[in-house]
């Protein structure tokens, strides 16, 4: 079949999945923020995809429409009661300034050139040929999930410890898709940049942010190549850079209690992070860490706040403890952690590869953002969208230490394009503190205004 | 306009010319003339042409041409060949899945398939298939 042929149907899937989505949003999102909701709804279609592959391995049937269309009905219709009515931000009345419409074109540019990257040729980078492409294209052809993945050791090289959500995704894809296209199946990493960006600039309008902010902030994250690239197109970091920038905004607005839909949107981040990747539930864990700072003061708070981070990680963690028992983490070596002198002299190889590793205009583009975060005033939300991002940013740089293949190999192998997945988080973080700097009159709490919620 | 202003808006022109930079517009340039040329091509062809086969675009094409005559009910394939690395060992993995495959493993597991790829066959194997560049084998 022809490459444009199948897009367009994987294309159709992915509406599909983003109008299932939309709908179970409306329990998720407070009316009015549609670019947020656009987002969350991308994200919980996508979780219905994932979540319909053991379904329907469960019920034994094929992935595919009928478990797809089962799950939909049983979230759409919840929500639809859960809807939330309180609105978000009155709609911007304005006309298009030259800035807004400067940023729109250079998000666009943006995106058609991440979409060109990522289109080019069939999914290709190793992480994916042997891990998340190998484990769902094997429970799509399957149809269950084999215990070989789990157990021979001529398959360890594709990783049996990694959380299974994205090999899910794919072989839910491929079961609406009716066959397994590595190719079209790609436009999958374009469209959670788009809800990445969505994400973000409707987090910051609803906290406050002037449109040119909001719009300028996504406009230089879709530009960031280091994350939107060819090699990163069916990898785990764009996922996980989506799932981390819907885990941080949500905290943030239950602990500032903006609107009801916080606590429901922080359990779907919770299970998408800890269903993406290993260290999403690191990221789960600095999220409760973040919480007890910010809210262990308000009796109660932080209680809702912990069962609410903590109870839909500790799900998928059972899930896959169910699935393939207990696998320990095979690239690192945790008894150096009782031998100093290494682990002293393995930090020290650690800095040094990422010292070697970190090129001068690299170095500029620090110098930039700082001059941003120094630009900004303090806020709440940023401080712990920082904090996430520091606790995310000291496990990349402290892990190589613990590196089985050594602390060189893990920084130039993994720990650019690992940090590169943090972007979303801080873009969130530093324009959150830009936005009393480019007010436009509107009020920056991002609590909403509606009583009857 | 405020030094706050300033500041960021010039901090956000150094970011933004920096991410355009990243940018080489002859890779832009290649990237559309490959996809322009491959679209009307079949799946594995546009695999074969891209960069996940360039180390050994040979080897893809047997790991196909055995996936396209492989039995439906064959248990698993171990691949044998003289240059063994860990991405024809993912390459094959993953064109081949859901069929297990091992490479140069010390014996051929019962009722497996062996395909051959660049060395002779073993001893005691018949010929199920010649394929481009190497043959599969089964058990009499």
């Amino acid at each position: 079949m022809a490459f444009a042929e199948s897009l367009l149907q994987v294309a159709a899937v992915l509406a599909v999945a983003g109008a299932v989505g939309w709908a179970v949003a409306a329990a998720l999102v407070p009316r009015g923020a549609r670019a947020e909701r656009l987002a969350w709804g991308l994200a919980a279609g996508l979780t219905l995809t994932a979540l319909s592959v053991p379904l329907a391995f469960a019920i034994r049937i094929r992935p595919g429409w009928l478990a797809f269309l089962l799950l939909a009905s049983l979230a759409v219709l919840p929500a639809r009661i859960l809807r939330l009515r309180g609105r978000a931000i009155a709609a911007s009345s304005g006309p298009l300034d030259l800035a807004t419409a400067l940023f729109a074109l250079i998000l666009i540019a943006g995106v058609a050139l991440y979409c060109l990257r990522a289109l080019t040729e069939p999914m290709w980078a190793n992480d994916y040929v042997a891990i998340w492409g190998l484990k769902g294209k094997t429970f799509f052809a399957e149809g269950r999930v084999p215990g070989r993945l789990f157990l021979w050791r001529s398959l360890a090289f594709s990783h049996p410890e990694y959380p299974l959500g994205i090999p899910f995704l794919y072989a839910g894809i491929a079961g609406l898709l009716g066959r397994w296209d590595d190719h079209a199946m790609a436009l999958l990493f374009p469209a959670l940049q788009v809800a990445t960006l969505l994400a973000l600039s409707g987090w910051l309008r609803r906290r406050g942010a002037s449109r040119p902010l909001a719009l300028g902030a996504a406009a230089l994250l879709s530009q960031f190549e280091p994350l939107y690239r060819g090699f990163t197109t069916g990898m785990a970091e764009v996922p996980l850079s989506f799932a981390l920038l819907l885990f941080g905004t949500s905290l943030s607005d239950r602990i500032d209690r903006t609107d009801p839909g916080a606590s429901r949107r922080l359990v779907l981040a919770s299970l998408v992070c800890a269903a993406t990747k290993n260290e999403g539930l690191f990221f789960v864990a600095a999220g409760l860490v973040v919480a007890a700072f910010s809210a262990f003061s308000r009796r109660g708070v932080f209680a809702r706040a912990a069962a609410l981070i903590a109870f839909p990680a500790a799900l998928v963690a059972a899930g896959h403890r169910l699935l393939r028992g207990h696998l320990p983490l095979s690239d690192f070596d945790f008894s150096i952690l009782r031998r100093p002198d290494e682990l002293v002299r393995r930090m020290g190889e650690t800095f040094a590869a990422v010292r070697r590793g970190t090129p001068p205009e690299v170095l500029l583009g620090l110098a930039a953002l700082g001059v941003l975060i120094a630009a900004g005033r303090p806020s709440p939300a940023g401080r712990r969208l920082f904090a996430l991002a520091a606790c995310a940013l000291g496990a990349y740089l402290f892990l190589p230490a613990l590196a089985v293949a050594g602390p060189t190999w893990l920084v130039e192998t993994a720990f650019f394009r690992t940090v590169a997945a943090l972007a979303p988080l801080v873009a969130a973080a530093v324009a959150v503190r830009l936005v009393p700097v480019f007010a436009d009159g509107r009020p920056e709490t991002g609590k909403i205004g509606d009583s009857s919620i | 306009m405020s030094g706050r202003k300033l500041a960021a808006l010039s901090a956000g022109a150094v970011l933004l010319v920096l991410f355009l930079l990243a940018n080489s517009p002859g890779e832009l340039r290649r990237r559309v003339a490959f996809l322009s040329r491959s679209a009307r091509l079949e799946l594995a062809a546009r695999r074969l042409g891209g960069s996940g086969t360039a180390f050994d675009r040979e080897l893809f094409v047997f790991v196909e041409s055995l996936r396209r005559g492989l039995p439906r009910d064959a248990p698993g394939v171990a691949i044998l060949t003289s240059r063994p690395s860990t991405q024809a060992l993912y390459l094959a993995s993953y064109a081949l899945a859901p069929t297990p495959v091992l490479m140069n493993p010390r014996q051929v597991p019962p009722r497996w398939l062996a395909a051959v790829y660049g060395v002779a066959p073993p001893p005691g194997f018949r010929i199920v298939a010649e394929l481009p560049g190497g043959t599969l084998l089964a058990r009499p």
